[in-house]
């Protein structure tokens, strides 16, 4: 076989497993997105900001020596209390005021997180301590970091956790119910105030999570960390179909699989808007996304 | 008589759904005429497809003989009819007198930079357009609340704006969207009043969509009566009365009403 | 002094961002976040100019005034680009996509390297001064106010409040939206040029997203639709900021948090700003006092 053939080939695979590692990260963000729009509609901004969260308390964890196993729950189960303590003295009071102004506070508080994070740990990326000994495996020209396996498979592992308990839990049924129709799912007796905070506290510590993995992927976590990787997951979930679980998956998928193969054959300096690209074509050819169904206005 | 509006054969399916089936009317020169049918059977369908606003799946709507599918609302506007809507949609934060001479904005004629420098022939035409709106307004009683909100004024009076606002895009066919909706009998009654005195001193064809049957015996000269989507009956008022179709449809309905309440 | 003429001038330059932004997001009612994108565009090609093409031999307010239209064309030229794909989409959909382009915009200016790319634009030549900027102050508010107070002005606001009826009145809102989206983009361009030719030097991270919260921040608390509320938002968020720097080192440094916090706690407590939509008009106040009504085309 031709020897170029065979690089171009290896390369490929290996842009395709960096793009997936990368892209279950985006999924996992995006699954938070892509819930709290499915049952308040609210473009949730500082969703990055709990992702960013999640890195800082496994990082500070694993720095006072508590092994992984323990630290990676502690980072979501954290990021997923301050989601709800975001969504009841932030959100709650602003859900009836309309779109615009919820989507405004919502900025707002990405902004305090990001610069308050700032003020108090220092605007200086901090390295994040290595959990696990990382093993690179070599096949011919491809590699694949022991990292990035932890990653799918943890992303994996979760994805299914949730699925478990959208599909085949009483507090899934509700969540379905109260995205589906608020006001009918509070007449049937369900506390949809509860349910709405449960949904920030899941999707957020899923964002944690994520958190924690990039900080074993890149080795290192700062403040503002939260903003790129929360647009793009944003991006991933109106590309998947914003508010359908599933679509976030194959959003963030795609969307992490493209990045790497435009940057690894093509350019490396228009990595971040290679994301605002799909997205921007995605709102002009289908705004309902790859799953989504296309809805009109009633007049 | 000169047919003004035309439906042939109309339908408009959402995805499986068909909201209206093959629906087929004629609008002459100042008639007036009403659409009736139980809830959801189609009837605000019919004049979102006559202004534009969906595209109807088949058939043609002509007016003056020319075919506007297809056409941009405005434009369809523009080439003669205006419309109300059902749940009100004024410009509620603007005045009463904003809210006509926004319905006056397509036949303006000045440009943008004319606009921005103030010239002569800007206000000329803002003067006009202020002097029309008013000349409007008076025949509507409402020229006394020129700089009034359109949300501060009362329902029967932001009904008979949105009917005035309508009149000043200059329309050869009226549509009113359930005109008497939330209005009490005394209301009603004036309504009836005005409706054929704009179809008389405006010389222009009304079609209307209704829940208030005696409101539309009264007023209107003949009647198309629509149930899921199809037409089942049409005529004068006396002959859709007696239609036996009819009677079920409304009677089926004031079963389902009861039972919802 | 030089200090205090500095802050003055950045506020005549923010005014304009605000009013520009006010026209697209509480005027026409079309929310968009890519302000600070226009704004490079314009400060960019304007200080390009000013660098590679302007002769010497014309007074320095003449090239403002030529580098001040091509801020101006250039970044309506993108409100063009950007607005006629985006404008179709409402709401927070078109907020995330302005932001995008926004962001786009920032990344391609990033990669060309005639304007210095990463390490920034330098030797810009300095032509802004604060006669000149208040005149474009001028010049664009009473642009803006007399549209609004025409037919096209009256065709604007009738998207905001309510764009089927809008549609319905023969009004091609299309049209319209987008020429309100160019006109803001083009006034931002604008005072893109006249920032690059007072602070001669730019670089692509100054106009980062963060920058259109800042504008959109502005005309928030001014009052969204509110062309007085726009002034004095921006006017507070200039010198605000630069007040907290002389309480001290700390608070200064919490600069973005004190902002983020009033963003919210404006959001939660008076979303209309200041002013709501209304103008803060000297006669019509003078006429509360006196007991007379002018009337108001």
């Amino acid at each position: 076989m031709n020897q170029d053939l065979v690089y171009f080939f290896s390369d490929l695979v290996q842009y395709l497993i960096n793009g997936l590692a990368q892209g279950s990260i985006y999924a996992l963000i995006a699954l938070g997105y892509t819930m709290v729009y499915g049952i308040i509609k609210l473009i949730n901004f500082a969703h990055g900001e709990f992702y960013m969260i999640g890195a800082f308390v496994g990082y500070y964890c694993l720095m006072s020596g508590m092994p992984l196993l323990l630290a990676f729950p502690v980072a979501m189960i954290g990021a997923g209390l301050v989601a709800i303590v975001v969504e009841k003295i932030v959100y709650k009071p602003i859900r009836h005021a309309g779109r615009i102004p919820a989507l405004i506070t919502a900025l707002g508080t990405s902004l305090f997180f990001q610069y308050l994070g700032q003020g108090l740990i220092g605007a200086d990326p901090k390295a994040f301590p290595e959990a696990i000994k990382s093993v690179t495996y070599t096949f011919g020209e491809v590699m694949i970091t022991s990292t990035q396996i932890i990653i799918m498979a943890m992303t994996f592992i979760l994805m299914l956790l949730l699925y478990w308990l959208v599909n085949h839990t009483r507090t899934g049924k509700a969540m379905r119910a109260t995205s589906f129709n608020k006001n009918a799912a509070e007449l049937m007796g369900i506390n949809t105030d509860k349910i709405i905070s449960i949904t920030f506290f899941i999707g957020s510590s899923l964002a944690g999570a994520a958190g924690v993995l990039v900080g074993m992927y890149y080795n290192t976590v700062e403040p503002m960390m939260g903003l790129i990787p929360g647009l793009k997951a944003f991006i991933a979930a109106v590309l998947g179909g914003i508010g359908i679980i599933p679509g976030a998956v194959i959003g963030g998928l795609v969307l992490g699989v493209a990045e790497n193969l435009v940057v690894g054959f093509w350019v490396s300096t228009y990595r971040d808007a290679i994301a605002f690209g799909i997205l921007i074509l995605i709102l002009l050819i289908k705004p309902a996304g790859i799953l989504g169904k296309n809805r009109r206005e009633k007049v | 008589m000169e047919t003004v509006l035309e439906t042939k054969n109309i339908t408009m399916k959402f995805g499986g759904l068909v909201a209206v089936d093959n629906f087929s009317m004629k609008l002459g020169k100042s008639d007036l005429v009403g659409i009736i049918g139980p809830n959801g059977a189609g009837k605000t369908t019919i004049f979102n497809m006559i202004t534009g606003i969906y595209k109807p799946t088949e058939g043609d709507i002509l007016l003056a003989n020319e075919n506007i599918v297809g056409k941009h609302v405005a434009l369809i506007t523009q080439k003669g009819i205006a419309r109300t809507f059902q749940n009100i949609r004024l410009f509620k934060d603007l005045t009463v007198l904003d809210n006509i001479r926004i319905a006056g904005h397509y036949r303006t004629d000045y440009g943008l930079m004319a606009n921005i420098l103030r010239t002569k022939k800007f206000h000329q035409e803002e003067k006009r357009l202020k002097a029309e709106a008013i000349e409007l307004l008076k025949i509507f009683k409402l020229d006394g609340k020129l700089n009034h909100l359109a949300k501060n004024l009362p329902y029967g009076e932001q009904r008979r704006l949105e009917i005035a606002r309508a009149l000043a895009t200059k329309p050869d066919v009226l549509l009113l969207d359930e005109p008497a909706a939330g209005m009490n009998p005394n209301e009603t009654a004036d309504l009836t009043k005005l409706i054929r005195w704009v179809r008389d001193e405006f010389k222009i064809a009304i079609l209307l969509i209704e829940h208030d049957m005696r409101l539309v015996m009264e007023v209107c000269e003949r009647i198309y009566v629509v149930d899921h989507g199809e037409l089942i009956a049409k005529g004068n008022p006396e002959e859709v009365q007696k239609n036996p179709k009819v009677i079920e449809a409304y009677l089926g309905t004031q079963d389902e009403k009861e039972g919802k309440e | 002094m030089e200090y205090f003429s500095h802050l003055l001038l950045n506020s005549g330059i923010f005014i304009i961002l605000s009013v520009s932004l006010n026209l697209i997001n509480g005027i026409c009612g079309q929310f968009s976040l890519g302000h600070a994108g226009f704004w490079a565009v314009g400060a960019y090609t304007g200080a390009a100019y000013g660098v590679y093409l302007a002769p010497d031999f014309l007074p320095d307010f003449v090239n403002l005034f030529i580098s001040c239209g091509i801020g101006f064309l250039t970044a309506a030229l993108a409100g063009v680009l950007i607005g006629v794909p985006c404008l179709r989409l409402r709401g927070d959909y078109l907020a995330i996509a302005t932001l995008g382009f926004g962001e786009i915009i920032r990344i391609i200016i990033m990669n060309m390297d005639t304007v210095g790319g990463p390490r920034g634009f330098t030797n810009i030549p300095l032509w802004s001064n604060l006669f000149w900027v208040y005149a474009w102050v001028a010049i664009t508010i009473l642009v803006i106010a007399n549209i609004l107070r025409g037919t096209h002005g009256r065709a604007i606001i009738s998207i905001r409040e309510d764009e089927i009826a809008a549609d319905s009145m023969g009004i091609y809102t299309f049209k319209y939206k987008t020429m309100a989206f160019v006109l803001g983009a083009g006034f931002a361009g604008l005072a893109g040029s006249l920032f690059a030719h007072a602070n001669q030097f730019l670089h692509p991270n100054g106009f980062t997203f963060m920058w259109s919260v800042i504008i959109l921040l502005m005309i928030i608390l001014g009052g969204l639709g509110s062309i007085t509320g726009s002034i004095v938002g921006a006017v507070i968020l200039t010198f605000l900021p630069e007040m907290l720097r002389f309480m001290g080192e700390t608070i200064s440094e919490w600069r973005m948090v004190i902002y983020a916090v009033l963003l919210i706690l404006l959001m939660l407590m008076k979303p209309t700003g200041i002013f709501g939509k209304h103008e803060f008009n000297v006669l019509s106040f003078l006429a509360k006092f006196t007991g007379k009504k002018k009337e108001i085309i």
